[in-house]
């Protein structure tokens, strides 16, 4: 089963690729890099300005009422422009883990201000290596939450996070007002991802969910952002692929242009081959969006849309020789951004774990 | 319900009336001969449910509906494994060529086109393609299987290989080369050829896999009518082009045409890896999972591709992944299955079906990768007619065929 964009589909698609090959700037994004603690603004303030934030935020929150379609599509822009700022993937988190909780009040709070670009969200899920930790050793006790998260994406900015801790022995999600939490800055390879260690001791938090419907939320939530992700991975991969061909037909050795030799042109052809299968998974996620089989189609996308952002960033390096590896060219700018998308929501095994529970009903 | 998802339910239905009969379980042990006499059979009795030539215009015997028609009947027809192995490429290339380019000028063979046509839908005839030279395979052009002027017609001389069921065939379209001194491509032209004739001797090659579906075809000086030419002299590049691109999108199998990972899931079912079921180890797991999602991307791009026929779209290239991606897999993932089989994998049964047997999958895989276009002249097709990438170097560019450097 799969879907066919819609006109108004088709013209999110455009427009967001036509506004910010208009604005983002390679050289502030290589500034950002070497810089602890900052975004790029004027991404962030487009993303506010053409509605991006609204777009999954139902409309009695004051948002557009659309829906990972949408947002998807947004990302594929975001995406091949390894934009400045993780907001978009992890308020949006942050707001469907409101909706799935059915806090009436929380959500009425909240939505509204992540839909205007007001608020931002964040989720904190994973504990040491663990994307989403069986027993969190974060606890959540008398409406307050004590422990560690390490370098959540965002944190540096968010205004709250959803945490995923343990509630009398069982997981459950909180939500904490990052106000009275401190943050301690993480200087990464990708810095405008904002990550921050949050330590929580003795903060005031609202439990939105435990136990079962707890592992359930947490695991929609993150489906969810794994699918807004991989449209994001898949735009990237799809801006190296295009890099690599344009390359390859204006780079000369040995007499010819190189783009001749199979052993760069197969390699680009590949390329194209991992990119179009993980936007097939990608498209088919979306869709299944509230459906049974989410999860196992939001895994197929995950996976094939890690490994093809991960090859083409790889490859596309590799064609270029030298001047692939140099600062100022900013291939590096993707391949740090392959490697950052790949681990925030979860890595390689925790996804094919995941789906094939999903796939056979057999945990790992 | 649209009209096509209930004819595609009504052709299940009807699929699943017949498949006691002539489905993959009820052939279980017969010989070749034995699966195509009740191919015929199956053939004649499609033709009369009306699911023989669905797309093909009614004056020449065909149903006259849409591609899509087609697509959805065969999709349907392929997971009941009906025994029409035997006409797959006839019906699919050499008919529907025959039917374009056969019928003369002013169209004065039709009549003659027609009764081949039925017979052809009906399993009363089958037709092969004559493509493959030693000289000649993804360089297709590079044939020398020849043809001379004789009286009025034309007298051929050389040989062709891998032709898939030359041996039950009674026609084949060929292509030979009619003017060695100009560019390769330039010098080729198009006939059917009755296989019947005298000097044409089919010598099946038995394959790695054990069988022997296809052929070397031998031609010692076959006499052609010029009434059999289907080209323009010179022209003939252009219909083997076209023989090979008629239809873009056919029925897919993101399994490759090998087993389907719920086989191997079964079959990891009943495993153990050190003492744990094999479903709990991360590396059966990872395995599992990678060819998961790369089938699930094959299916919807399929499925997209469905859709946008359905919507009078042209469909994306990226079907032409279609094949390259899932035969690779298929032989990848069969190695598998007969590793982690361990001792019990060697026993093994040549008849098995590719699609439920990891021993006769594995085997065949190479088959797969080579035919019907090279991973590498895929991956080729690709780089310069997707992504416009340029050609390779080629050192026969511009040379007259008989001027090629050996």
């Amino acid at each position: 089963m799969s879907i066919l964009y819609d006109e108004g589909q088709q013209a999110i698609a455009t427009e967001s690729r036509r506004v910010l090959d208009a604005r983002v700037s390679k050289d502030r994004l290589l500034k950002l890099l070497e810089q602890v603690g900052e975004h790029d603004q004027p991404f962030w303030d487009t993303a506010v300005e053409q509605g991006w934030t609204a777009l999954a935020i139902p409309e009695e929150h004051g948002g557009l009422g659309l829906g990972l379609i949408e947002l998807g599509l947004v990302a594929v822009a975001t995406g091949a422009a390894t934009a400045g700022a993780p907001f978009l993937s992890f308020s949006y988190g942050a707001a469907q883990a409101l909706l799935g909780s059915g806090h009436a009040d929380l959500a009425a709070t909240w939505l509204p201000k992540l839909a205007s670009g007001e608020a931002i969200g964040t989720v904190a899920f994973a504990e040491g290596s663990a994307a989403l930790p069986p027993r969190p050793a974060t606890t959540y006790a008398g409406g307050k939450l004590s422990g560690t998260k390490p370098a959540v994406v965002g944190a540096l900015k968010a205004d709250f996070a959803v945490v995923w801790a343990s509630h009398e022995g069982r997981p459950a999600l909180v939500l904490a007002d990052l106000a009275s939490a401190a943050r301690t800055p993480v200087s990464g390879f990708d810095n405008s991802r904002l990550y921050a260690d949050l330590a929580f001791d003795g903060t005031p938090a609202t439990l939105l969910a435990d136990g079962d419907a707890a592992v359930a939320l947490a695991r929609d939530v993150l489906g969810r952002m794994a699918v807004v992700t991989a449209h994001e991975q898949v735009g990237g991969a799809d801006a190296l692929l295009h890099i690599a061909r344009d390359y390859a037909v204006t780079r000369r050795a040995f007499g010819q242009l190189i783009g001749a030799f199979q052993s760069i042109k197969h390699r680009i052809a590949e390329m194209y081959g991992v990119v179009e299968i993980a936007r097939a998974n990608c498209i088919h996620a979306a869709s299944r969006e509230g459906q049974a089989d989410f999860l196992l189609a939001a895994a197929d996308a995950r996976i094939s849309a890690t490994e093809a952002y991960d090859t083409a960033s790889r490859d596309c390096v590799q064609i270029h020789g030298g001047i692939g590896v140099t600062w100022e060219q900013g291939l590096h700018l993707h391949m740090r951004r392959a490697r950052s998308l790949a681990i925030e929501l979860g890595n390689l095994y925790f996804w094919e774990d995941l789906l094939v529970e999903q796939l056979t009903g057999e945990a790992a | 319900m649209s009209d096509l998802d209930a004819y595609r339910a009504k052709a299940r239905a009807w699929l699943e009336s017949m498949a006691p009969k002539y489905g993959r379980a009820a052939r279980r042990g017969m010989t070749e001969e034995q699966e195509l006499a009740l191919g015929r059979e199956f053939q004649a009795i499609k033709y009369e449910a009306g699911y023989a030539g669905i797309n093909w215009p009614v004056e020449i015997g065909g149903q006259g509906l849409t591609h899509l028609h087609k697509v959805a009947y065969d999709t349907e027809e392929m997971r009941f494994g009906m025994p029409t192995v035997f006409f797959g490429i006839s019906l699919g290339m050499p008919v529907p060529i025959l039917i374009r380019y056969g019928m003369g000028e002013n169209k004065e063979h039709f009549a003659w086109v027609k009764e081949r046509v039925i017979k052809a839908l009906r399993g009363e005839e089958i037709w092969c393609q004559l493509f493959s030279e030693p000289a000649g395979g993804s360089d297709l052009a590079g044939l020398r299987t020849r043809a001379e002027p004789e009286g009025n017609g034309w007298k051929m001389n050389g040989q062709k290989v891998w032709t898939s069921w030359a041996h039950y065939s009674d026609y084949g379209v060929i292509v030979v080369r009619t003017d060695p001194t100009v560019e390769k491509h330039k010098g080729l032209t198009y006939f059917w050829v009755d296989m019947r004739a005298k000097g044409v001797d089919v010598r099946p090659i038995k394959l790695a896999g054990g069988d022997s579906h296809v052929n070397e075809v031998f031609f010692d000086d076959v006499r052609l009518e010029d009434s059999q030419r289907m080209s323009p002299v010179g022209g003939g590049f252009g219909v083997a082009l076209t023989t090979l691109m008629i239809e873009r999108y056919i029925a897919t199998d993101s399994g490759g045409f090998g087993p389907h990972l719920d086989v191997f899931v079964d079959l990891m079912k009943g495993l153990e890896i050190n003492g744990q079921p094999a479903l709990k180890d991360g590396r059966v797991r990872q395995q599992i999972a990678r060819n998961h999602a790369m089938r699930a991307g094959l299916d919807s791009i399929t499925a997209r591709a469905f859709a946008m026929m359905q919507a009078g779209m042209e469909p994306g290239p990226e079907g032409s992944l279609q094949k390259l991606v899932a035969v690779r897999s298929r032989q990848k993932l069969s190695e598998l299955a007969l590793d982690l089989r361990g001792n019990l994998a060697f026993d093994f049964d040549p008849h098995a079906h590719v699609k439920e047997d990891w021993g006769t999958s594995w085997l065949n895989a190479p088959t797969g990768r080579i035919a019907g276009g090279s991973d590498e002249v895929l991956l080729n097709t690709i780089a310069e007619r997707v992504l416009g990438l340029p050609q390779d170097h080629r050192p026969d560019k511009g040379v007259p065929f008989n001027q090629i450097p050996a």
